[in-house]
């Protein structure tokens, strides 16, 4: 086994572990939208003081609220490289589906901004349908348990259990090649609205 | 001798995302992807498309310079970044690769400021600036004069632009003569056809009474109106000569104010950086009036005028040169970082 450098900034939440054989090293988190840039560093400082040798990074490639996102995997990338070691990254709704104990079918769901939500569908554990996009109103029509920070927002949710990707599932799924992903999983098209701010 | 620093640095402010590797004022690699073309599809940058293209260019990047510095990875000693002023979204691509190298190699990290990086580009390609040098930063978005006692601590803010940017004019010019974007290289090359002096276009806060109020102001405003008027009322107008009369109006008042700067503060060195100072005839004309005025004039190739990673190095290795204290590892992006703060605590 490998000691992991685990990032997801995906959702709100900014989460940093370090994951041995399954077994936290150090592990930590921060919420706030608009905090990834700053919490992100701070936490694998903090973490590389405890657990200095990392063999290989792991991230969660989103569905998520773009400018967050970009900081998890931006850094994991680029840190990999200073490290000469592999990334990973995975469907960060997948993570959050590893903690939910369903048997049947149920929905992943977090906030997409612009009133919408990310989401995919799991039987049995697996992933069966999704990521993708749409209205709260859509996604709960589907009439299954739904999880996840976005169904929680948009009062959808089955239960507040289970809002965030958990790194120590990010980190075992990432071992199956067939869930690895090497894009961030963006969904939507850019707005192609140009700015009014110009370059400097 | 302690051997220089070396330093990687990092830009994605706005549409180009580059890396620059320099030892000391020796430029090792300089690498850059632009999405521009992109942008250009729709008159202007879009940031969801500018911050995407970052990430996706990053590591293409990186690869690159370092084969063409040649140097390995561990042995620089420290990373700059760009942490502002610039779009939000592309700067924290840019920041976040930064902190992931600089923790990754547990070497120090510099944020850094955009227009500071511009103006320090000058000491790859000149003697270093040893003393204090006035310096005329114009840009697509800031047209400012400012007085560098060391710019590794000390801007001063002499005037800017009360409206658009020069290049900001340049772009919005080009565009009503459907000349395309951006707009800078593209009226350069027109207005080299043209008679820079068939129309005479309004040199703006150049009265009498702004030399008293506004000495080292800009305003481009009036300018642009007088163009757009101009072209309203001459349906038959010659596009080469509307580019160089305009073109000659903007560079005559930068260069009027730039050079007055050096006359008030006795400082007899003027640096012309930023995308505008690529302008042909800026460039030309600055020879021309510095030599008058015997102000040593220093303006870096065109090249490296634009936004490029190297000018973010060159800041970062006088910042290390210097002995000053290197950023928080969690320093944070800065969209609207003033000209004055010349690196993040
Ligand atoms: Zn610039």
């Amino acid at each position: 086994m490998t000691i992991t450098l685990a990032i997801d900034t995906s959702t709100s939440r900014t989460s940093v572990a370090i994951i041995d054989q399954g077994a936290l090293l150090w592990h930590g988190y921060r919420d706030g939208a608009t905090s990834h840039g700053h919490a992100l560093p701070a936490m694998v400082e903090q973490a590389l003081a405890v657990a200095p040798r990392i063999e290989q990074v792991v991230v969660g490639m989103g569905p998520g609220p773009y400018t967050g996102l970009r900081v998890g995997i931006a850094f994991a990338r680029t840190f990999a490289v200073a490290r000469k070691i592999p990334v990973i990254g995975i469907c960060s709704l997948d993570a959050i589906a590893a903690l939910v104990h369903e048997r049947d079918d149920f929905l992943i769901a977090t906030d997409a901004r612009r009133k919408e939500v990310y989401w995919a569908k799991y039987r049995s554990g697996v992933r069966v349908e999704g990521p993708d996009v749409d209205l709260p109103s859509v996604v709960a029509d589907f009439g299954l348990p739904i999880f996840g920070e976005g169904a929680v927002k948009y009062s959808i949710a089955f239960s507040d259990e289970n809002q965030f990707p958990d790194l120590v599932a990010m980190v075992a799924i990432s071992e199956d090649t067939d869930l690895q992903v090497d894009e961030p999983l963006y969904i939507r098209r850019p707005d192609a609205v140009p700015t009014t701010e110009r370059a400097l | 001798m302690k051997t220089e620093p070396l330093v990687l640095g990092i830009e994605t402010s706005c549409d180009e995302t580059a890396i620059g590797i320099v030892r000391g004022r020796r430029l090792l690699a300089n690498v850059i992807a632009s999405s521009v073309e992109e942008h250009a599809l729709f008159g202007g940058v879009v940031p969801e498309i500018a911050s995407r293209a970052h990430l996706e260019s990053m590591l293409i990047i990186l690869d690159t310079a370092l084969k063409e510095s040649k140097i390995c990875l561990n042995d620089i000693d420290a990373v700059a970044v760009t942490a502002g002023p610039g779009l939000v979204g592309a700067l924290l691509v840019g920041v976040a690769s930064a902190t992931g190298l600089a923790l990754g190699l547990g070497k120090p990290l510099y944020g850094v400021n955009h227009l500071a990086a511009h103006v320090s580009v000058d000491l790859l390609t000149h003697e270093a600036p040893v003393e204090s040098t006035i310096a005329l930063l114009v840009s697509g978005g800031h047209s400012s004069l400012l007085q560098v006692d060391d710019i590794t601590s000390s801007v001063v803010k002499l005037g800017e632009s009360m409206d658009d940017a020069a290049g900001e004019a340049f772009d919005k010019i080009a565009r009503v003569m459907g000349l395309g974007f951006p707009g800078g290289p593209a009226i350069d090359r027109e207005a080299k056809l043209g008679n820079a002096k068939a129309i005479d276009f309004p040199r703006g806060l150049t009265q009498s009474r702004d030399w008293l109020t506004r000495p080292f102001d800009f305003s481009f405003s009036g300018l642009k109106t007088a163009v757009a008027r101009y072209l309203e009322a001459t349906p038959t107008y010659a596009r080469a000569d509307v580019a160089a009369s305009f073109q000659e109006a903007i560079v005559d008042v930068l260069l009027l104010k730039a050079l007055a700067a050096c006359k008030q503060t006795g400082i007899d060195t003027l640096v012309i950086a930023g995308g505008v100072a690529a302008n042909s005839r800026l460039r030309q004309l600055a020879q021309e009036r510095a030599a008058v005025a015997k102000v040593r004039l220093r303006i870096p190739p065109a090249g490296l005028c634009t936004d490029n990673g190297a000018m973010v190095a060159a800041l970062g290795s006088l910042m290390v040169a210097a002995g000053r204290a290197p950023s928080h590892i969690d320093v944070e992006a800065d969209s609207s970082l003033p000209v004055t703060t010349v690196s993040l605590p």
